[in-house]
């Protein structure tokens, strides 16, 4: 490969500064973040009342938050470990999208649970004196190590991309050459490096597999371990991994989108990822809608007594607009798009990736809120307000400033770093022109 | 017209007088009095009050009863109570009532209720016999019951009288063998042999095993008891704080520890030797 392809290929995937879009958008997502949390500062001097949740409705947009955060992040154990042990090769420009979204998700997923809690300063009680039995004790657990080998995940694979970001000072200014030289001035592509550095690539994409199963599936138990109309499966480990899977790789598609337009990465991330990707989208939507099925024909076809409500609440009843909006957005419309090879190109894909998250986050929101409002003892003697919920602006204001923070960290990540691994598109441009 | 309007009044008439008659339509009131001597001791009487709703009998709770001893004239008032929500109400007979029990051996109740908007005055009555039960027990586990009535001044053997022996559980009695109900003979007596030898009792292995006669015409309702110790000895056992899934902090089941711990120690080791990967990777890079 002569060096002016490597040196366009480098120039091209280099991170670049801000335009004006790109200010105005990061303006945007601060704004969201500035007010979240102010909105939080008011929830920790009042207490969680300036919420919605009361005795029933305990756990409420947050705690859908959470559920869509940690199914988000889902992503990176199938993009980077599940399609680079299967030597998908066509993966290797997302793969990098595809841990930062991890990253960002789990890392918020981590802060949601804390703005959740009525006394985060008591949150340390949860390792003093938590118990080996319970699944929020696993679920920390789980958290903390899946973001662990999610960021080593992440740096590994940026090593070799270090040393040539160091090469580009004058592009790249001081402040981030001092960051670069911090983090991996060390490397200098030896035979012994790129060995133990593979190696370690190789451990971690094995390793991340199952804990990303064991993270969504103990999520999945917090509630299915509770008895309660809704939750009450054998059904919701598969379920939830389906319904992340999907999410996660819906995401990696608005994200190829977006940085493809903005980067202008066309030559890099081609009209065939996202077809190859649209393709795995309808295989994903297709599956989760086999589950989903199965999660309410076969309670309803039995329709027992303490069911019943909650179910008709969600087919014809208070949740019925909502529940139809997301089996409509999250599966049925991106299946209908992403068939056709039309819609398969970037911007009928981008629309299907957006669907499948709007419609994504709403399914979170009817996994944890409805069933809550249909408990096995009917409500008597309460206040009105107890019978229904709706988020308070704080709640919102919450849920959408970690959103924007899960976006801001995406954004400055690219901003810093390439988000298109530098090193191994050369290699495998060499590679290809070898053989 | 005038024949219409003769038809109209006659219509009229008749319908308000079928809403009166429905107004003053009252449900009859079934009223049952039973007598009852438990181990010879304080006696009680016990009113059941019914009627048929719907096509079936109910307990009727909130009725006004008054109970009295011989007839229902006021200077034979025993007491009054409500029926709860069983239908049932009960009255101790007071001491007060002493002079009159003692004047015979036979004895008449009579209970009365309280007319009210839904029901009329209604009376029952319960005739008995004063009589009494005897349990006694043999080493070899036999037991023996005598029912014993009194006539004049004297107590004599009661003959043919339908009699349970039983141990007394929480939830009800157990008969003591297959015999459900046996009968006394000339002497008053009946002879039941104890087979429930593995059956559960207290810390001593006690049980209470129990004679009753019940609702008989004569007698009304009577039972003894006695304590014997023909039970095994119960052991508690406690399985507060023990190791299970639902148990405290710290006392896990060991099957969950070794699991847990073992993947915990796992995957940080591998995550941890990677660390270490990073350190060797600076070495290396520093060599160069």
């Amino acid at each position: 490969m002569e060096n002016s392809a490597k040196q366009k290929i480098t120039e091209d995937l280099l991170p670049q500064k801000f335009g004006k879009q790109g200010k105005i958008w990061v303006a945007f997502l601060l704004i969201l973040c500035i007010i979240g949390f102010i909105a939080y500062c008011r929830q920790l001097s009042k207490g969680l009342i300036v919420t919605s949740m009361r005795d029933y409705v305990s756990w409420g947009i947050y705690i859908s938050n959470f559920v869509f955060f940690v199914a988000i992040s889902l992503v990176g154990s199938l993009i980077t470990a599940v399609l680079r042990l299967t030597n998908v090769e066509w993966s290797t420009p997302l793969t990098r999208i595809a841990e930062i979204i991890s990253v960002a998700a789990i890392t918020f997923a981590a802060i949601i649970i804390v703005v959740d809690m009525g006394r985060p300063d008591r949150f340390y009680n949860l390792f003093i004196h938590g118990r080996l039995q319970s699944p929020i004790i696993w679920d920390v657990i789980v958290i903390t190590t899946y973001f662990f080998i999610s960021i080593l995940l992440l740096y590994f694979p940026l090593l070799p991309d270090l040393q040539i970001l160091l090469r580009f000072k004058e592009k790249t200014g001081n402040g981030l050459n001092k960051l670069y030289k911090f983090l991996g001035s060390f490397w200098k592509n030896t035979p012994a490096q790129i060995k133990i550095s593979n190696k370690a690539i190789s451990i971690l994409c094995i390793t991340i597999i199952p804990i990303a199963f064991a993270i969504h599936t103990v999520t999945s138990w917090l509630f299915a371990t509770t008895y309660r109309p809704g939750w009450d499966s054998t059904n919701f480990g598969a379920y939830f991994i389906s319904g992340a899977f999907l999410v996660g790789a819906g995401g990696v598609v608005v994200a190829m989108y977006v940085f493809r337009k903005h980067y202008k990465l066309e030559k890099y991330i081609t009209e065939d990822h996202f077809d190859k990707m649209g393709k795995v989208l309808v295989m994903l939507a297709l599956l989760y809608l086999y589950f989903n099925i199965n999660e309410f024909l076969v309670p309803a076809f039995k329709m027992k007594k303490s069911e019943k409500e909650h179910l008709i609440g969600l087919f014809t009843g208070e949740f019925a607009v909502v529940f139809w909006f997301a089996i409509t957005t999250a599966m049925i419309l991106p299946i209908l798009i992403l068939i056709l090879k039309k819609g398969r190109k970037p911007f009928p894909a981008f629309i299907a990736g957006t669907l499948v998250v709007i419609g994504s986050w709403v399914k979170r929101y009817l996994i944890v809120t409805p069933t809550l409002l249909h408990p096995f003892l009917p409500m008597q003697d309460v206040p009105n307000e107890y019978r229904h919920y709706f988020p308070s602006w704080e709640e919102w204001a919450i849920a959408i400033g970690s959103l924007a923070g899960a976006l801001l960290i995406i954004t400055l990540f690219a901003r810093i770093f390439p988000i298109i691994p530098i090193h191994e598109t050369i290699t495998e441009t060499e590679e290809h022109e070898k053989a | 017209m005038k024949k219409h309007n003769h038809l109209f009044i006659t219509l009229l008439l008749s319908c308000i007088s079928v809403a009166v008659i429905a107004q003053d339509a009252k449900n009859d009131l079934s009223l049952t009095l039973s007598y009852f001597n438990n181990n010879n001791q304080v006696q009680y009487l016990v009113a059941h009050a019914k009627s048929k709703i719907d096509g079936r009998f109910q307990m009727i709770p909130g009725i006004n009863v008054s109970f009295f001893i011989t007839n229902d004239s006021s200077g034979n008032l025993l007491g009054k109570s409500v029926t709860n929500d069983k239908g049932e109400a009960f009255l101790l007979i007071p001491p007060t009532a002493k002079e009159q029990w003692n004047k015979s051996a036979k004895q008449t109740f009579v209970v009365v209720s309280q007319a009210s908007k839904l029901y009329d005055e209604t009376k029952a009555s319960s005739d008995i016999t004063k009589a009494k039960v005897k349990i006694d027990t043999t080493d070899d586990r036999k037991i023996t019951a005598t029912v014993l009535e009194l006539k004049d001044t004297a107590w004599v053997p009661a003959k043919g009288v339908d009699l349970k022996i039983a141990i007394k559980r929480l939830d009800g009695d157990l008969n003591v063998n297959e015999t459900q109900t046996f009968t006394t003979d000339s002497t008053g007596s009946i002879t039941a042999e104890f087979k429930r030898d593995s059956i559960p009792g207290d810390i001593n292995g006690n049980i209470t095993l129990i004679a009753k006669v019940e609702d008989n015409d004569t007698y009304g309702n009577l039972s003894t008891e006695k304590i014997v110790p023909w039970g095994s000895k119960f052991q508690y056992v406690s399985n507060f704080d023990e190791r299970t899934l639902f148990a405290r902090r710290g006392k896990f089941p060991i099957w969950l520890g070794v699991i847990a711990y073992s993947i915990i120690i796992v995957v940080w080791g591998i995550l941890i030797s990677l660390i270490f990967d990073i350190v060797k990777i600076k070495k290396l890079g520093q060599e160069v």
